[in-house]
Order: structure tokens, then sequence, then C-alpha cells
């Protein structure tokens, strides 16, 4: 409910806010617990395929890796108070977003599939594919699990991870909202109580007064 | 709230064990900067980690790089930082915690729900 004074939400309506984006964050929370303990699995079950000494980690990671998932943010339209809106949109190898992750995968395809067609000159032209797999033995000396790990991780990267950074920066807001609600609060009873008081003084200075009149009306009466 | 405080921020960054790492980097997230600098977005962090270089990178993540969005952190990584990741109250980058392969995820060591916990007086 809101105050007539304002349009600021009450406290009640605050922690009712408060309270949904908890238990989202706590449903997110688990969700990504789950995927997690999936990709882990995963690339468990990599690794423990994998030829003798071979570890799917840092030892293969590519020293020039340049990022195809990035980060969007903007500020929420909606309900107050404002908040960032997280986001993690697939890129294309130029630098510009990419339509999604599905367009991405038809042009690699189409490349291998064009490859054989293309003299030397042409392939030097062609760029190297941003896919981590690749850093891994490529796409098809990749493991099943490993490439299993990578859809989950970017079911993660795209859709949890953003949800629980935007779920968390508007508890963040609703806190500060209702610390500043409740100090508003807390000053508007401070003051009341200061005006009843004063209220109480005033009365009584009148009780006074009034005593003053009788006894003098008293006095005159008696005096008569 | 300005847009100059994130329009650069695209990038997550990673601080945690080695499968932590690799899962995220599979989604396409890893990025190196540019020679001479050839900055990581990411740390990889074992036993012979010492607390000062994970300081360190969450450091540089935070407060150093502009162009880092999303912080994520392995869950008994941040607990060797935990001063430093609870002290942290910026809105950019945002700092999340992930459960690890050997370490399940721990609510009650969780900042969000630690703040959770302080508005309501606990």
């Amino acid at each position: 409910m809101s105050s007539p004074a304002d349009n600021s939400p009450s406290i009640d309506d605050l922690l009712e806010r408060y309270l949904t984006l908890l238990d989202e964050y706590t449903k997110l929370r688990a969700s990504l617990t789950a995927l997690q303990s999936t990709i882990y699995q995963d690339i468990a079950r990599a690794n423990f395929a994998a030829e003798r000494g071979v570890r799917f980690g840092q030892d293969y990671y590519d020293a020039r890796m340049q990022a195809s998932r990035k980060v969007g943010i903007r500020l929420s339209e909606s309900t107050p108070p404002q908040h960032p809106v997280f986001s993690v949109i697939a890129c294309a190898e130029s630098d510009e977003p990419a339509s999604d992750v599905k367009a991405e995968t038809e042009t690699d395809a189409e490349i291998e599939a064009d490859e054989d067609e293309k003299t030397p000159k042409q392939k030097k032209k062609k760029k190297p594919t941003n896919d981590p797999l690749r850093w891994f033995g490529g796409a098809l000396s990749t493991p099943t699990p490993l490439r299993h790990a990578q859809s989950q991780a970017i079911q993660a990267v795209e859709d949890l991870v953003p949800r629980l950074a935007t779920v968390s920066a508007a508890m963040a807001a609703v806190e500060v909202e209702v610390r500043r609600s409740r100090k508003r609060r807390a000053k508007a009873e401070a003051a009341a109580a200061r005006e009843k008081e004063k209220e109480g003084e005033r009365g009584m200075e009148r009780e006074k007064e009034g005593v003053t009149q009788d006894e003098h009306d008293g006095g005159a009466v008696a005096v008569l | 709230m300005s847009t100059q405080e994130y329009k650069d921020r695209q990038f997550l960054a990673v601080i945690g064990d080695e499968d932590s790492v690799t899962g995220l980097l599979l989604a396409g997230i890893g990025h190196v900067t540019s020679p001479p600098d050839s900055q990581k977005n990411f740390l990889v962090v074992d036993n012979k980690t010492d607390n000062a270089a994970i300081e360190a990178a969450f450091e540089r993540f935070t407060n150093e790089r502009k162009d880092i969005g999303i912080i994520l952190i392995n869950q008994h990584i941040a607990d060797r930082i935990r001063h430093v990741v609870d002290s942290y109250v910026k809105a950019f980058p945002t700092v999340l915690e992930i459960p690890s392969k050997d370490h399940p995820y721990d609510p009650e060591k969780d900042s969000v729900l630690r703040r959770v916990r302080r508005l309501f007086g606990e």
C-alpha cells in the first residue's frame, strides 16, 4: 500500500517483494548447483576415458582465446527500485552479436563441408573458429562427455548466471529501499512523538492557565 | 546509476579450481586481451596458489579492469579471501559464488544470504 504523501511503496510491500526475490534466488541456486554437478561429472567422465596422462584442463587452454559469450547490462524499467539487469549473449566471431548459438553451429558445419572445395589460398583467409572444444582436439576427436559438458555450461552461463546476478542486484536495490523506508518511518515516529509531547505540554499549560483564571474569578466572586 | 558505470563491462571472469574454470571456458567466456598486456579473465586456483594471488586477481577483476561485468568465484575459494569478498559492495562487477566439484554450495556462507540475515536483523 502506498502512502498518500509520496508514491514510494510501504515496508511491507518491499519485504514481500524481497521474499519473492529470495525465493527465486534460492530456486536458481538449486538449478545452478544441479547443472554444475552435471558439468563436473561430464568433465570427470571425459578425463577418465581420455588417453593416459591426458587431462582436459588448463594445459590445453588457448593462450589467445577470445570470448564468444559476452555480458550485456541495462537498467530495469519495470517495478521500482531500479536495478541492473544482466544478460549473456553469444557473439559472432567478428565481435558482432549473433542471433543465436544454432546459427553459429550451422556456420561452422557449412565451413567444414565447403573445406574440400576451397583452394589452399581461400583456406588461409578463413578465420579460426572460437569454439573452445577445438583446444581439446577439435570437433571430431572431442569426447562426447566434454561436448555434453559444453552444452550444459552454455545453459548455465546464458540462462542461470545472468538471472542469478539480476536477482541478486534486485535484492540489493530492495535492501537499500527497505533501509531508507525504515529510516523515514523512524524519523516520522520521532517527529510524531515530539509533536505529541509538545501537544501535551501545551495542554498542561492551558490547564494551568484555566486553573489560574478560575482562582482569579473565584477570588473576584468572594470579594463581591 | 550512470550508463558509464556498466556500458563497457562485457566479460565474465572466473576464479576457480581447474574443473570449474574448464567448464565455464567451454561455454566461451574465456578472453585474453591483446599483447603486450595479455590479461586473462580467469584464474585457476589449486593447493599451491596462495591467498595473496587470489586476492590480487579479485582486486584486478573488481577494481582495475573496467570490462568485467560478472565475477564467478568458487565458494571455497571465496572463503579463503572472505574478508575481501564480504566487504565488496559495488554494483559492478557483480560477484556470484558458485559451488565446485569437491565443495558443495553452502547457503550459510553465501554473501547474498548473509545480506538477507542482516536485513532481518539476525
